[in-house]
């Protein structure tokens, strides 16, 4: 192991634990903001930090100083190079930031025109704003104009000779103008500071810092003949599986260091295979791939288990019973599920199952039905709603019954953790993990079978950063279905459950591996079918892009959709309260 | 009898079957259709509707649509208590935590005579009784408490204590409710402590009169007077 090895190594363990730890503690939050959301009531915000007016400043202005710092140096020490004319990295420099310049401003813009026409106008920018824009959305359009004129404005004058002068300027200038835009914009904000100090409450997640902070200091509580070990050991044993099984799920493509590739553009076909100068986006590249997943998400029952043995309490160890027959029950389900998968992947390395999505289809079109089966069965294997019957907590409490502050903390914290693990075992085996459709190593090429319509060349470096992007966007996506699923189905009943893990998904999972056996025959002995399959693979990549377009152009439209309440509907009682002059309480005397 | 003719509906209307049947009302029968039994589309649906309050609540708040509930329900004219920002004022006699009452010098009150841990149901106060020193007048006529300590967690706050004791050494008049700590034995309140608290109005001592050794009125002073 050489050196680049073990700095990207540890690199690669710090992000992936950043951001499912991230993840994590955001879907406890979600969880709560979402179910106060859809019932229309108070959500987890009581939780406020009151900043002192200078700090809030500094918070508001310091970090985009930074940036705007930051981006100046890099405007000043690269200057332009003489090819700046042909090289596709100057283009996509002056593009992002000069996108990127765009969105600050409009974003900014839109916030302040909104905060300007429901309170008052605090100067005469403001009041321009809310006489003349008067709506948020108009600045919305504005901006949205801007974006899309920038891109044909630049095909405009590609070759030109506007386009050669202009070039080596707006390579210094993007730069600069992001950060003028970025520094006004934080200097805009701090100045809005009112004097009473700033109320950070973050929509809640204050709140869940502070919960997590109260588990730390809570009583650390053993029951009085509970087995003091395993009832310590037993959180660590629910939270390792979920942890360590990330290690071996791919986040990007792999990454080559050599010679300048990273800002270069490197071809689509041939990976670089030097393992000295290249590094896979992956923590533990292991050729056994999904069985270590298997073998180490088995290894979650014990927790539960050990914690309901452990306990000394008859609703533990019902709990630690229910979890560790459940667990095991749909482990069958979910090993079975992913043989149709492995047939049609021919391989158990989960880096390469991704790269075959990326270049026939994704796994959700090639085994609809295992998709589905494999999604029921890891929402039970996180035993979480409607498969909640370890904790059940209006029946049994469930197996960390007797557990008490991070001890709880630990089981509470593990769940979501799974949540997160099979939401990207889901991504990666079904829904082609880090690929976007049409996106190459070397650019966006849209191509239908032999026909290319359009060829867009990026550089490794971000056609890398989007990918590992679109990895955890995934993710997070999955993880807020499983959310919603959560707060949508209610529990099943324990028979239910065995039979529809024993009777319905364990046949119905062998049944796939039959038919895709077949499947996977027959196109193998006829010879015209591969082109065929081709053409049908690259279609699907074109249903999957323009049901993604479709989906953010929808919510847009549905977001800027003007919304008018006359007034806020208040319970008769309040009404009543209010008529006879509040009952507001006269402070304690006390 | 009904002389009135049938109505055309009701002559109409399908007659039940001769020679058994079910005859009443027919009731639906649960869908047992494919969609329905295959959970998925139902499933869906009910996402569907999920995310539409979801979606649309969301939108409301984040775009000032409507009023932050937060912020709505510390104004006036709600009738909801937002704890802990506004609290609910505690009526004149309602039973807090316990507080021991002191004499004029500061000393507790008590003297060690087990009537409130005699009367308490819950069997929550402990009190060692000591003699004071020699010399002192008291010493022989009334004891004090070494120890006193209350149970807060064991208590339940029925007051009897408060009319046990012949002293008006312990009250429960603090106005303060118990406090959430982070372990049991913090709950378990010593003398010190509960020595340290003061009624509302910051009293540590009660208004009720004591005659204390030097007084004419205390009633030792006889017997001190007989037999000292």
């Amino acid at each position: 192991m050489n050196a680049l090895q073990l700095v990207s190594t540890l690199l690669k363990i710090a992000l992936v634990l950043g951001v499912v730890l991230g993840i994590g503690g955001a879907l406890t939050w979600n969880d709560r903001r979402m179910s106060s959301m859809m019932q229309d009531r108070i959500g987890p915000n009581r939780a406020v930090f009151v900043l002192p007016p200078w700090l809030a400043r500094t918070l508001f202005a310091a970090p985009a100083f930074l940036v705007a710092g930051a981006l100046a140096a890099w405007a000043y020490l690269s200057p332009a190079p003489a090819s700046v004319a042909a090289s596709v990295r100057a283009t996509e420099r002056i593009l992002i930031t000069l996108e990127l310049s765009v969105l600050v401003a409009w974003i900014g813009l839109a916030a302040l025109t909104a905060r300007a026409t429901r309170s008052s106008p605090a100067n005469g920018f403001e009041r321009w704003l809310a006489s003349t824009v008067r709506d948020p959305r108009n600045v919305f359009y504005a901006g949205l104009a801007a974006h899309v004129l920038l891109i044909p404005a630049r095909y405009a004058i590609a070759g030109t000779p506007l386009s050669a002068s202009l070039k080596p300027i707006l390579f210094t200038a993007g730069p600069v103008l992001l950060a003028v835009v970025v520094a006004a914009s934080a200097l805009y904000a701090a100045s809005l500071v009112p004097a009473t100090g700033f109320r950070l409450r973050m929509a809640g997640l204050m709140h869940t810092a502070a919960d997590g902070l109260k588990m730390i200091f809570k009583e650390d509580f053993v029951p009085k003949n509970g087995d003091r070990l395993l009832h310590s050991i037993a959180p660590m044993f629910g939270l390792f599986p979920p942890l360590v099984v990330l290690a071996v799920v791919p986040f990007g493509d792999v990454l080559c260091l050599a010679g300048g590739k990273v800002a270069g553009v490197v071809p689509s076909a041939g990976i670089c295979t030097d393992p000295a100068s290249s590094v896979t986006m992956q923590v533990l590249d292991l050729d056994i791939g999904i069985l270590f997943i298997f073998a180490m998400s088995g290894a979650g029952v014990v927790g539960a288990a050990l914690a309901g043995w452990a306990s000394d309490n008859k609703f533990s160890l019902l709990g630690g019973l229910r979890a560790a027959s459940q667990m095991v029950s749909y482990e069958v389900t979910l090993g079975l599920t992913l043989v149709g998968a492995f047939v049609v992947y021919n391989t158990l390395r989960l880096d390469d199952m991704v790269r075959w999505q990326g270049e026939n289809a994704w796994g959700i079109f090639v085994q609809p039905v295992a998709f589905f089966l494999f999604f029921a069965a890891a929402t039970a294997e996180t035993k979480r709603i409607p498969f909640d019957l370890p904790e059940g907590e209006s029946e049994i409490v469930g197996y960390f019954t007797e557990y008490s502050g991070m001890k709880f903390g630990m089981f509470f914290f593990a769940e979501y953790l799974e949540i997160v693990t099979s939401s990207a075992l889901l991504v990666t085996l079904f829904l082609g993990g880090w690929q976007l459709p049409f996106l190459h190593r070397d650019g966006l090429t849209i191509a239908f079978g032999d026909t290319v319509l359009l060829h867009y060349g990026m550089t490794h470096l971000s056609v890398t950063l989007l990918q590992v992007a679109t990895f955890f966007g995934k993710v997070v996506l999955v993880c807020l279905v499983q959310a919603v699923i959560r707060w949508t189905l209610p529990r099943f009943r324990y028979d239910q459950l065995m039979r529809l893990g024993w009777r319905t998904l364990l046949p119905l999972s062998i049944a796939n591996i039959v038919v895709t056996a077949i499947a996977v025959l027959v196109v193998q002995s006829s010879p015209g079918a591969a082109n065929v399959l081709e053409l049908l693979g690259d279609l699907t990549q074109g249903v999957v892009a323009a049901a993604m377009i479709a989906a953010v152009v929808a919510l847009v439209l549905w977001a800027l959709k003007p919304v008018t309440r006359a007034q806020t509907v208040l319970s008769s009682s309040a009404e009543l309260a209010q008529a006879q002059g509040g009952t507001r309480a006269t402070p304690m005397q006390a | 009898m009904n002389q009135e003719p049938k109505s055309p509906a009701a002559e109409s209307a399908p007659q039940p079957r001769r020679g058994g049947g079910i005859i009443g009302k027919k009731l639906p029968r649960p869908d047992r259709s494919p969609s329905v039994q295959s959970y998925v589309p139902e499933i869906a649906k009910g996402m569907g509707v999920l995310l539409d309050h979801f979606f649309r609540n969301t939108r409301d708040m984040v775009f000032g649509q409507r009023n932050d509930p937060v912020l709505e329900a510390l104004e006036p004219g709600i009738n909801t208590i937002s704890y802990p920002e506004q609290k609910r004022p505690y009526p004149e006699r309602f039973r807090g935590l316990h507080r021991l009452t002191t004499r004029e010098d500061g000393s507790p009150r008590c003297v060690a005579c087990l009537c409130c841990s005699t009367a308490c149901p819950a069997q929550c106060i402990y009190i060692e009784p000591a003699e004071y020193p020699e010399g002192d007048a008291r010493r022989g006529y009334e004891r004090y408490p070494a120890r006193f300590v209350i149970d807060e967690l064991r208590c339940i706050f029925c007051g009897f204590c408060v009319e046990a004791c012949p002293c008006d050494a312990i009250r429960m008049d603090t106005g303060a409710h118990a406090v959430p700590y982070d372990s049991r034995d913090q709950f378990v309140y010593h003398k010190d402590l509960l020595l340290s608290f003061a009624n509302r109005r910051g009293d540590h001592q009660t208004r009720n009169p004591r005659a204390e050794s030097p007084d004419p009125g205390w009633p030792g002073i006889d017997r001190l007077g007989k037999h000292g």
